[in-house]
C-alpha cells in the first residue's frame, strides 16, 4: 500500500516533468528541422512556384527537359527494384550465412558512404569506360556502358546500395527463429520458408530501404555527371538539367535560378509525396497488425 | 515430404540430399551477393586504391606536404565536427519525438528528415544562395552585420548540415522503438530526472547505433562535393574541402594528388565505420559474457 | 554510463569551440578595412581575390606572385596576399553575382563580363581600356590522335558518320561557345567546303552535322579535353592553348588547326564595386595594368601557350601552336551580342535549331 501511494505520487511527478520535456523535445525538433529543411524549401518553392507555373512551364519547354526528368524517375525506379532484391539478398548473407570474409564484406557494403560521389564517378569511367577492358569488350558487342543509359543505373546502384542492406539488416538480424525453424520441421525448403515467413517480415523494411534509394537516385549528380554523357533526351538527367538551367543562354532557353528552382521543387515534391505515402501505408499496417 | 522429420538422417536419403541442395543454394546465393559486390563496389575501390597507390610513398608525403592540402584536410575536418555535433545533438531530439511522441503529422515529420536525401546537391547550393545570396531572404541582415555566408565557410557548414540530418536520426528511431520505456520508466518512478535518465540509462543502450550513425553522418560529411562545390566560391587554400581539392587536382593535371586525397578520405570513413562495428561487437560479446 | 555522457558532452564543447573559432575565421577570408565607415583605410596586408576561368592557373600563379614581389619593393614591403578561385568562365561570372567578392574577373568570353557589368558590379567602360581589356589570346583548334589517323583537317571532316567528337556543354563552359562560334564563323566566311558563304542556313547545316557526332557534353573545356585524353572519342574541339598546355605536360595528342576558326579573345577586368568596398581599388586596377605589359605577356606565353594578343601577331602561331590562315574575331560575324541573343544562340539561332535537330 505504500508502495502504491509512492507510485501514484511518482506518477504525478512523472507526468509533469513529462509534459515540460516532451515540448521541449518537440519545440527542438520542430525547429531544427524547420530552420534547416523546411526554410531552404519554402525558398526553392517561392522562387520557383511564387509566380505561378510560369517558371515551370518555361523550364520543361527547354531542350530534353521532359525527357530528363522521365529518365530520372525511370532510373530511380528500375534502381529501387534491382537493390531492393540484390541488397536484401546481401543483406540475407550477412546475417544468415557465414562464410569467411564475412566482416569485411558488411564494411564494404557501407562504402559508398564513404567515397566522393565525383571519385565514384571517375572510378566507374576508369574502369568501365570505353577504353577499359570490360567497357572496350562491351562496346565492341554494341553494349555501351559509360556515357549510356547502362553507366547512369551503373552509378546510380552504387550509390544507393548501402540504403537497402542497412534497412533489411537490423530487421533480419532480430528476427525470431521460432516461426521459421516450425516451418522447416513441417517440412517446408528453404525458398517456401523465406517467402512465406521471413519475406513479409521483411518487407516494411525492404520498402523503407527502397524508397529511400528512389529519393536518393532522383537527386543524384556528382556519380553521374562524370558517366553520362548528358547529352539531352539521351543521357541527360534531371539533376544535371537543373544545372544546366541556372546558366542561362543556351539551347535558346532563358534559364535562370527560379526555373531551376522550379524543376528542383518538382523533383523533390515528388519524392516527398511518395515517401510520405508509403511510410503512411507502412505505418498503417503495422498498426493494424499489432 | 512430410514424414522427412519423423525419420532419422539416413545417408543419401531425401533429407541428406535437401541438406546439400540447401548448402548449394546457400553457396550460390554467396556467389551472387559477392559478385554483385565485387563489380560494384570492390572494383571501383580497388581503382581508386591502385591509382592513390601507383606513384609511391613519394608522392603521398609531397601531397600532403602541400598547404593547400593540408588546409583542405582542416577544413573538411572541421566543417565535419560542426556537422556531426549538430545533426547528433538536434537529431536526438527529433529520434525522441518520433519513437515516443504521438501527434497528427508525425508521418510528415519523418518524411521531412528523409527530405535531404532526395534533394540533389546542387539545389542544396542553390538553396543557400537563394537564403544567403545577393537578393536572398536573409543576405540584407547579414550583410548589415559583415558578416559572409555564401562563398565563405558558413554556408559550407550550412549544407554539410542539411545534407547530414538523416543519418543519426534513421539509426536511432528503430533502437528507441524497439527499446520501449520500461527501464526509462522505472528511472522515472526512482527519482531520477529526464537529463539522468536519458544519459544514465537510454544512451547506454542505443550507444552503438548512435555512434554508427554519427559515423554514417561524418563519413558523408567530408565526401560531400556537389552543394560545396556551388557556396564555396572555390577559394584555394581558403574555402577548398579536400572533396573540392580533388576536383582541382584532376582539373590541373594532377590526378595522382587526386587519388590519393580520394584514398585518404576513403581510408577515413572506412576506418571509422569498421571501429565502430569491431567495438560494438566486443561489447556486444562482454555483455553477452 | 559516464562515458557516453563524457563523449556529449565533448562533443558540444567542441561544436561551441569550433563554431566560436570558425566564425572569428569567417570573416578572415574577407578582412580589408569595412566599407561602412565610407573612408578607406587599407590594411598592411591587403587581400585580393581573384576569380578566373578555369584554364590559366599555372599563369595567374606566377603573375600574381610576380607582381606581389615587385610591389613589394615598390611599396615598403607592403605585402599582398592573392586569393585565388578558377572554374567555368561562367560559372565565376554567376558566382559574382550571387555574392562572391572577387576583385578582379579573368574571363574567358566577353559577354560573361557582360552579365557582371549588368548587375552594376563593373562600372568602368572595360572595352575602352587597353587592347579591350584583352590578356589572353588563342584559336579554336582540333585536338587528334598523333598522326591524326581520322585524317581532320576542316569543320566539315568532323560531319564524317562514325566520328566521335567531345566538345563541352555551351550552358556551363565557356570554352564550348567558342568552340561553336568557330565552326559557325568559318562556314559563314566561306571557308568551309561543301557550305555556301554567307548561309545561315548551311552554317546550321554543318552545326548539325558536327552535334550529331558529339556523344559527351562534359561540364567545362577541362573536362573535355581530360576526357579525350583518357582515351574517348576520336577528337576534341578545344582551345589551342589548352591542348599545348597538355602536349608540354606529356599528353600523346596532336593540334590539328582548322584554315579558318576564331580568335579567341579572353578579358580580365576589376569588378569595381567590390575592389572599392574591399578598398583595393587601385591595386587591382596596377594588377590589370600589369597583365597587359610585356613581362606578363611573356608569362602567358610561355606558362599558358596563348598566342600574341594582336591578331596579326597572333596568326602567325607560336612555338607552341600553329598558324591559322583565315584567323577571325567576333565582331568579324556580327559580334557578341547578336550571336548570344539571335544568331548563333538565340531562341531560332543556328546552334539552337541544329541542336535540336541533331538530338531531337
Amino acid at each position: 500500500m505504500v508502495a502504491d501511494a509512492r507510485s501514484r505520487i511518482a506518477g504525478r511527478a512523472r507526468r509533469d516533468p513529462g509534459a515540460s520535456s516532451r515540448w521541449a523535445l518537440r519545440s527542438t525538433a520542430f525547429l531544427y528541422l524547420g530552420l534547416f529543411v523546411l526554410l531552404p524549401v519554402a525558398v526553392i518553392l517561392q522562387r520557383g512556384y511564387g509566380s505561378g507555373l510560369g517558371n515551370l512551364e518555361d523550364a520543361l519547354h527547354s531542350f530534353g527537359a521532359w525527357n530528363a526528368i522521365r529518365l530520372t524517375v525511370v532510373l530511380a525506379v528500375v534502381t529501387a527494384i534491382v537493390n531492393g532484391v540484390f541488397g536484401t539478398l546481401l543483406a540475407y548473407v550477412l546475417v544468415r550465412i557465414p562464410f569467411p570474409g564475412r566482416e569485411v564484406v558488411s564494411a564494404i557494403v557501407d562504402l559508398p558512404f564513404a567515397i566522393p560521389t565525383l571519385v565514384a564517378g571517375v572510378m566507374l569511367v576508369a574502369l568501365y569506360g570505353p577504353t577499359s577492358v570490360v567497357g572496350g569488350w562491351f562496346e565492341d558487342h554494341g553494349f555501351k556502358i559509360i556515357f549510356a543509359v547502362p553507366g547512369i543505373l551503373l552509378a546510380l546502384l552504387f550509390v544507393t546500395l548501402p540504403l537497402v542492406v542497412r534497412s533489411v539488416q537490423p530487421v533480419l538480424s532480430e528476427l525470431d527463429r521460432e516461426e521459421e525453424e516450425a516451418a522447416h520441421t513441417l517440412g517446408a525448403h528453404g525458398w517456401t520458408t523465406f517467402r512465406k515467413i521471413v519475406l513479409p517480415a521483411l518487407r516494411p523494411a525492404i520498402v523503407a530501404g527502397s524508397l529511400l534509394v528512389f529519393a536518393r537516385s532522383l537527386g543524384e549528380f556528382g556519380a553521374i555527371v562524370f558517366v553520362a554523357g548528358n547529352i539531352p533526351n539521351q543521357t541527360l538527367t534531371a539533376p544535371v538539367f537543373i544545372t544546366q538551367l541556372l546558366s542561362p543562354g543556351s539551347y535558346g532557353q532563358s534559364g535562370g535560378p527560379d526555373q531551376a528552382a522550379a524543376v528542383a521543387g518538382l523533383l523533390f515534391g515528388l519524392a516527398f509525396i511518395v515517401v510520405l505515402l508509403t511510410e503512411k501505408l507502412i505505418s498503417g499496417r503495422l498498426e493494424r497488425t499489432t | 515430404m512430410s514424414e522427412a522429420h519423423a525419420q532419422p538422417l539416413a545417408s543419401g536419403g531425401p533429407a541428406d540430399r535437401a541438406a546439400s541442395r540447401g548448402r548449394g543454394v546457400r553457396a550460390l546465393l554467396v556467389g551472387i551477393a559477392l559478385l554483385y559486390v565485387l563489380v560494384l563496389i570492390v572494383a571501383p575501390l580497388g581503382g581508386i586504391i591502385f591509382y592513390g597507390l601507383r606513384s609511391g610513398l613519394g608522392a603521398i608525403t609531397d601531397t600532403f606536404s602541400q598547404q593547400d592540402v593540408v588546409h583542405a584536410f582542416y577544413l573538411t575536418f572541421v566543417i565535419m565536427l560542426i556537422a556531426v555535433a549538430v545533426t547528433t545533438v538536434l537529431g536526438l531530439a527529433v529520434a525522441f519525438v518520433l519513437a515516443r511522441d504521438r501527434f497528427r503529422g508525425k508521418s510528415f515529420l519523418s518524411a521531412l528528415v528523409n527530405l535531404p536525401l532526395a534533394v540533389s546537391p546542387v539545389v542544396v547550393g542553390l538553396m543557400a544562395i537563394l537564403l544567403f545570396g545577393r537578393g536572398g531572404w536573409f543576405e540584407p541582415f547579414f550583410t548589415a552585420q559583415g558578416i559572409r555566408i555564401v562563398f565563405a565557410l558558413p554556408s559550407m557548414v550550412l549544407v554539410t548540415i542539411f545534407i547530414s540530418i538523416p543519418f543519426v536520426i534513421r539509426e536511432i528511431v528503430p533502437l528507441l522503438e524497439e527499446l520501449g520505456t520500461e527501464e526509462e520508466q522505472a528511472a522515472w518512478t526512482l527519482g531520477a530526472s529526464r537529463l539522468q535518465t536519458f544519459f544514465r540509462i537510454t544512451l547506454p543502450n542505443i550507444r552503438w547505433g548512435l555512434f554508427y550513425g554519427m559515423a554514417l553522418s561524418a563519413a558523408r560529411s567530408i565526401g560531400e562535393v556537389g552543394a560545396v562545390l556551388v557556396v564555396s566560391g572555390l577559394l584555394q587554400g581558403q574555402t577548398e574541402t579536400a572533396t573540392l581539392y580533388i576536383l582541382r587536382a584532376f582539373d590541373q593535371y594532377q590526378p595522382e594528388r587526386g587519388y590519393i586525397v580520394a584514398l585518404m578520405l576513403a581510408a577515413f570513413s572506412i576506418l571509422v565505420l569498421i571501429g565502430i562495428e569491431t567495438f560494438k561487437r566486443r561489447s556486444l560479446k562482454r555483455a553477452g559474457e | 554510463m559516464r562515458r557516453s555522457r563524457v563523449i556529449l558532452t565533448a562533443l558540444l564543447a567542441a561544436l561551441v569551440a569550433v563554431v566560436t573559432f570558425t566564425g572569428c575565421g569567417g570573416s578572415d577570408t574577407a578582412s580589408n578595412a569595412s566599407a561602412n565607415s565610407g573612408s578607406c583605410t587599407p590594411s598592411d596586408s591587403p587581400v585580393l581575390t581573384l576569380a578566373a576561368y578555369s584554364n590559366p592557373y599555372d599563369a595567374y600563379g606566377k603573375l600574381t606572385s610576380t607582381f606581389g614581389a615587385v610591389w613589394k619593393e615598390a611599396h615598403n614591403g607592403q605585402q599582398l596576399i592573392f586569393q585565388m578561385s578558377f572554374g567555368g568562365s561562367t560559372t565565376q561570372a554567376e558566382n559574382i553575382i550571387n555574392g562572391f567578392q572577387a576583385d578582379v574577373y579573368a574571363s574567358s568570353l566577353a559577354p560573361d563580363i557582360g552579365l557582371v557589368e549588368e548587375e552594376g558590379l563593373i562600372t568602368h567602360d572595360w572595352q575602352s581600356e587597353q587592347n579591350g581589356s584583352i590578356v589572353q589570346a588563342g584559336a579554336v583548334v582540333f585536338a587528334v590522335r598523333p598522326g591524326n589517323p581520322k585524317n581532320i583537317q576542316n569543320w566539315n571532316d568532323l560531319t564524317q558518320p562514325g566520328l566521335q567528337i567531345l566538345t563541352p556543354d555551351p550552358s556551363q563552359s565557356g570554352g564550348a561557345k567558342w568552340n561553336i562560334v568557330a565552326a559557325y564563323g568559318a562556314a559563314m566566311r566561306g571557308e568551309v567546303p561543301g557550305y555556301a558563304k554567307g548561309s545561315a542556313e548551311d552554317a546550321q547545316r554543318l552545326l548539325e552535322g558536327i552535334f550529331k557526332n558529339v556523344t559527351v557534353l562534359d561540364k567545362s573545356a577541362n573536362d573535355s579535353l581530360k576526357n579525350f585524353e583518357a582515351g574517348n572519342g576520336d577528337v576534341a574541339i578545344t582551345y589551342d592553348y589548352q591542348a599545348a598546355t597538355s602536349i608540354a605536360g606529356g599528353q600523346e595528342e596532336e593540334i590539328a588547326a582548322p584554315p579558318s576558326t576564331v580568335f579567341i579573345q579572353t578579358p580580365t577586368v576589376v569588378v569595381d564595386k567590390n575592389a572599392q568596398e574591399h578598398c583595393v581599388q587601385p591595386i587591382a586596377q596596377k594588377f590589370v595594368e600589369y597583365l597587359h605589359t610585356p613581362e606578363a605577356q611573356e608569362v602567358f606565353a610561355t606558362v599558358a601557350h596563348t598566342r600574341p594578343v594582336e591578331i596579326t601577331e597572333a596568326a602567325k602561331g607560336t612555338e607552341s601552336v600553329p598558324p591559322i590562315d583565315d584567323l577571325f574575331t567576333t565582331d568579324d560575324i556580327g559580334g557578341w551580342d547578336a550571336l548570344i541573343n539571335d544568331t548563333l544562340f538565340g531562341p531560332e539561332g543556328a546552334f539552337t535549331q541544329a541542336f535540336q535537330a541533331a538530338k531531337g
